[in-house]
């Protein structure tokens, strides 16, 4: 990397070093005359956590009324009751909007003075009904707080009433900026910094995810906005609620707050979006949002730290009303385009972020924890473009025909046996491995009949756990999935976690969760025998030199770690509180090439999991699509 | 060569070869070739300075008969809307233009054949004794082939004429890809590669100085467009004569390309142009990225990924705007725009020479530190 601005350098090694940025680096980022630098850190980053995807939804924005109790100085959005230009919206007017194929249906606007509680909640379970395909994303905390306020209920209940009513997720906005100066001066009516950040913390603690914004460009100083990131970053530690982060730039248009045709520099924008991706460390999406950024900033955005395009967007009437120069509504096909300019797979996600669809070829899937770090250190190189995504959602992308290769989950690779070859390389351990613990309140006899919390995020493991609860100790537990995202622990009596999070928690502890047990090395001590979690595989169609290019390529990468992990993976593990020597202790053990002893533990396991005979296939593949 | 191996050569001043070319093109990340670029511009031109020039681009006639499909700006003889300016006319309007501080006027056609020679020398010893404080930077390539072609006369002794009639810079322009098999299919009748490559010639050796410009994001391919780089390099290292290298994306509106490529190339194509252009080029002293030919964003980015200079105000523009691609700018955006992406401005004239410096307000520009 060239490095022009020597007080960038210090914070590259940190970035290298998988440690932390201060504010101060935060502002040294900012003020740096080399721009160039700061997005290349940033798109390393990017490169790290996201692969060469880039991620839109197909999403509609429903704004039930402009009708709004507020007067804020930057909104031109909002009316008064009366005015000729507010609307409300009726609950069978709003369901005549929604377009069955989309996935994602933003609801957000004006707060009224008499609607009522459940007015709200109608609406929810309306849109709910008619659009069961799509996630609801609906509310920012301004609006939460509102109906705490009006209606007399706790932020939690007004939560809680939402999300029995059909909302999953929440959107960012309302942050603005959390500056008390900023709010006194052009928002004094809204939420402050506190309020904003306790809604979300509630909101995360139920388990439903949120986005987190920044309003930049209008009187904010660039102090401001590292405090703002600093803060957020800190609730993200506390809770991993954060699905996002969107910089949204400020569009004067007749707010007077700056002259209507001044938008804010590109080269901030891209500046911006570079900053919160190396300051967010803890945040797994940074978005351009093209409606306020502009196609071109967005698109030249995702070079930049941004991983996210936002979508179809339905009515944009926030940016429409400002000024904003995008046109309403860009058909996917557009943002397909924008996304392929800019050089980077497009994925088609859902509220969570997983992958629905995968518009690029020669994609390879990538299993986004410490393990699997080995396999792609020499992918720099050749054609093969990389997406992270959880084991699970790799296995069903592969069913949709939507992946060329990737390290399967060894259930998803049974399950599919017949349309995948082996590539030779696999994810075994010898005897332990550390990242797929069970954390349990007692021992494994005391799990009969008892409740186990099971990660969403594969198969294999929840199949391992079976077979050794059911096999091995004769035990009868009720397996439950976590849903994605922030769980709550308190009801389980054991806790299945794989990848990062079971090294994370292996090392600090889970709370209440005295006993921990290492399924690997609860297999090998029964069986003798290493355990399989996940096999490389490429799917048949691929042509035959692909394959060849991408077994080169994975051999490579395998070679260039030699029996040293810390050079390749020691910031990964950093990023995660191991030390490197915890790391190196890790990956040692384990074995990446598929052997003998890797294949007659895989019959073994098959043998053991999986129903005998006839539509064992078939058996498997519900398993894991639908267990 | 990997993608990094290539910047690093280029960045420990060696030449890259057109094979190396066409892989840096085809394998560095954006930011890869923008690492790169950028630390060549300041090698290039170290002050962090962003020039700009006060400028005008009028036509005296939208009559031509060289028919290019990438172009909605042409008319033939007779046909609606077709014209042809009278010298009178053409000084009054320069008069107007230097009346409001314009100090480049950058004039051309339409080919026209039914003007003599005589028409255009009269143009430019008109503008030079009647247009005091604007330096005419006037005739493409293709219009003094066509003015060769009326008059009966070499290249050379046009040049000649015209340079003793008191022009001193031409633009650039009529370069496109030069390639045969692009210009084959684009502009069959504009000539070739080597004819622009050869009134260039002919030029820098009278002591003209000239820009080179590429027009992409049509026909062409990744070895056509190093190929162009690389043909603009040879020429500079024989000459010496050009200022600056200017790329710009096809416009299709309304031109009869436009149903074979109805989009222009994306804001990051525009990027790896410039830059690709910076590290290639290492002989032409400027690179000039535009606040107009892609809109005022990317030209304000395009500012780090190796271009040093923004071009002109472009008081009055029709060939974009023909294909409907219409922007405007005032001296005091344009100063703006550059301060804001974080450097200072500075007014030059035709040649580089600087003429008004416009020093960023504070030494942290770049943000939007409006208190």
């Amino acid at each position: 990397m060239h490095i022009r601005d020597r007080n960038l350098i210090p914070i590259s090694e940190k970035i290298a070093r998988g440690e932390r940025l201060t504010a101060e680096d935060g502002m040294t980022l900012f003020t740096s005359p080399d721009l160039i630098a700061v997005g290349a850190m940033a798109a390393a980053v990017q490169r790290q956590k996201s692969g060469d995807a880039v991620y839109y939804v197909l999403n509609q924005k429903i704004e039930p009324t402009n009708v709004c109790v507020l007067t804020c100085r930057f909104c031109d959005f909002a009316a008064k009751k009366g005015d000729a230009r507010a609307y409300e919206m009726s609950t069978e007017e709003i369901v005549a909007r929604l377009t069955p194929a989309i996935r994602e249906v933003h609801i957000t606007g004006g707060m009224p003075p008499d609607w009522p509680w459940e007015r709200y909640l109608e609406i929810v379970r309306a849109v709910r009904a008619r659009v069961p395909g799509a996630d609801i994303k609906a509310f920012t905390a301004v609006e939460i707080d509102f109906f705490h306020k009006k209606f007399r209920l706790s932020i939690e209940e007004v939560l809680r009433q939402l999300q029995a009513a059909g909302l999953q997720t929440m959107p960012g906005g309302g942050a603005e900026v959390f500056s008390e100066r900023v709010r006194r001066r052009l928002f004094p009516q809204k939420i402050g910094a506190r309020a904003w950040l306790e809604i979300h913390r509630t909101a995360h603690r139920l388990g439903i995810p949120t986005n987190s914004t920044l309003l930049y460009g209008h009187i904010e100083t660039l102090a401001e906005r590292v405090e703002h990131m600093v803060r957020l970053r800190a609730l993200q530690d506390e809770t991993g609620g954060f699905l996002t982060f969107i910089p949204l730039a400020f569009q004067s248009g007749a707010t007077g707050i700056k002259p209507p045709d001044v938008f804010t520099p590109a080269t901030d924008d891209l500046r911006t979006i570079a900053v919160s991706r190396l300051m967010l460390d803890n945040i797994p999406h940074i978005k351009a949002y093209w409606v306020m950024l502009t196609e071109e900033v967005a698109s030249v955005a995702l070079n930049f730290g941004a991983d996210d395009i936002d979508g179809t967007v339905g009515g944009e009437k926030i940016a429409h009303d400002a000024g904003a120069v995008s046109p309403m509504a860009l058909a996917e096909e557009r943002l397909v385009r924008l996304i392929t300019d800019a050089g980077k797979v497009p994925v088609e996600r859902d509220a969570h972020y997983n992958p629905l669809r995968v518009r690029g070829e020669h994609v390879v899937g990538k299993i986004p924890y410490l393990n699997s770090v080995p396999f792609y250190t020499a992918f720099d190189e050749g054609d093969f473009r990389i997406l992270p995504v959880v084991p699970r959602r790799m296995g069903i992308l592969a069913g949709k025909g939507e992946l060329d290769a990737g390290p399967f989950s060894l259930m998803d690779y049974l399950s599919r046996e017949d349309s995948m070859d082996l590539l030779g390389w696999c994810i075994a351990t010898r005897d332990q491995v550390k990242s797929v613990m069970l954390f349990a309140r007692g021992g494994w006899r005391d799990l009969e009949g008892r409740r186990i919390g099971v990660t969403d995020d594969t198969a294999t493991s929840v199949h391992l756990l079976r077979v050794l609860l059911e096999q091995k100790y004769g035990v009868h537990a009720r397996l439950e999935r976590l849903h994605q995202g922030v769980n709550a622990y308190d009801a389980f009596d054991a806790v299945l976690l794989i990848g990062d999070e079971a090294l994370r928690r292996n090392k600090r502890g889970l709370d209440g969760f005295e006993l921990v047990y290492d399924l690997a090395r609860e297999w090998y001590e029964w069986q003798k025998l290493p355990f399989v979690f996940a096999v490389w595989a490429a799917r048949k169609a691929l042509p035959a030199h692909a394959r060849a290019e991408l077994a080169a390529l994975l051999g490579k990468s395998l070679a260039a770690c030699g029996s040293d992990f810390t050079g390749v993976a020691g910031a990964h593990g950093r990023r995660i509180g191991l030390t490197d020597d915890e790391t190196q202790e890790y990956l040692a053990g384990f074995n990446y090439t598929l052997g003998e002893r890797e294949r007659e533990a895989i019959a073994l396991f098959r043998r053991l999991a999986l129903p005998q005979g006839r539509g064992a296939a078939d058996a498997a593949r519900r398993a894991t699509e639908a267990g | 060569m990997s993608a990094p191996a290539l910047c690093a050569k280029a960045l420990a001043g060696e030449r890259l070869t057109k094979a190396e070319g066409v892989a840096l093109l085809a394998r560095a990340s954006l930011l890869e070739l923008g690492e790169a670029a950028s630390a060549l511009r300041f090698r290039h031109n170290p002050p962090e300075r962003v020039t700009f020039h006060v400028d005008t681009n009028p036509n005296y006639t939208n009559i031509c008969n060289v028919d290019c499909i990438f172009c909605a700006f042409y008319r033939h003889p007779g046909d609606e809307g077709a014209y042809t300016h009278t010298v009178d006319a053409m000084i009054a309007s320069f008069q107007r233009a230097a009346a409001s501080g314009v100090t480049t006027i950058l004039l051309q056609g339409g080919v026209n054949p039914a003007l003599p020679l005589e028409y255009y020398l009269e143009l430019v010893s008109r503008t030079v004794a009647e247009v005091p404080g604007v330096t005419p930077h006037f005739f493409s390539t293709s219009e003094i082939l066509g003015m060769a072609r009326v008059a009966g006369l070499p290249v050379a002794g046009v040049l000649r004429r015209l340079w003793d009639a008191g022009l001193r810079t031409i633009p650039g322009g009529g370069a496109e890809i030069l390639a045969d098999r692009v210009k084959t299919k684009i502009s069959h009748l504009k000539g070739t590669s080597a004819d622009w490559l050869g009134v260039m010639r002919e030029a820098h050796r009278i002591g003209y100085r000239t820009t080179a410009t590429m027009m992409y994001g049509h026909l062409e391919t990744d070895e056509e467009i190093i190929e162009h780089l690389e043909s603009v390099r040879a020429l500079q290292d024989e000459t010496g004569g050009f200022t600056a290298f200017i790329p710009w994306s096809f416009k299709p509106g309304n031109t009869p390309l436009e149903k074979i490529i109805p989009r222009y190339a994306s804001p990051v194509r525009y990027l790896q142009m410039i830059a690709v252009a910076r590290i290639y080029l290492d002989n032409v002293p400027h690179i000039q990225a535009s606040w107009f030919s892609e809109g005022k964003k990317t030209g304000q980015i395009a500012l780090h990924f190796g271009a040093d200079d923004f071009g002109g105000t472009l008081q009055e523009e029709n060939v974009h705007a023909a294909a409907n691609f219409v922007n405007r700018t005032s001296t005091a955006e344009c100063i703006r725009l550059i301060q804001e992406a974080g450097f200072d401005a500075a007014q030059r004239t035709t040649l580089y020479d600087i003429l008004r410096a416009y020093p960023r307000p504070a030494p942290v520009a770049a943000a939007a530190a409006v208190q």
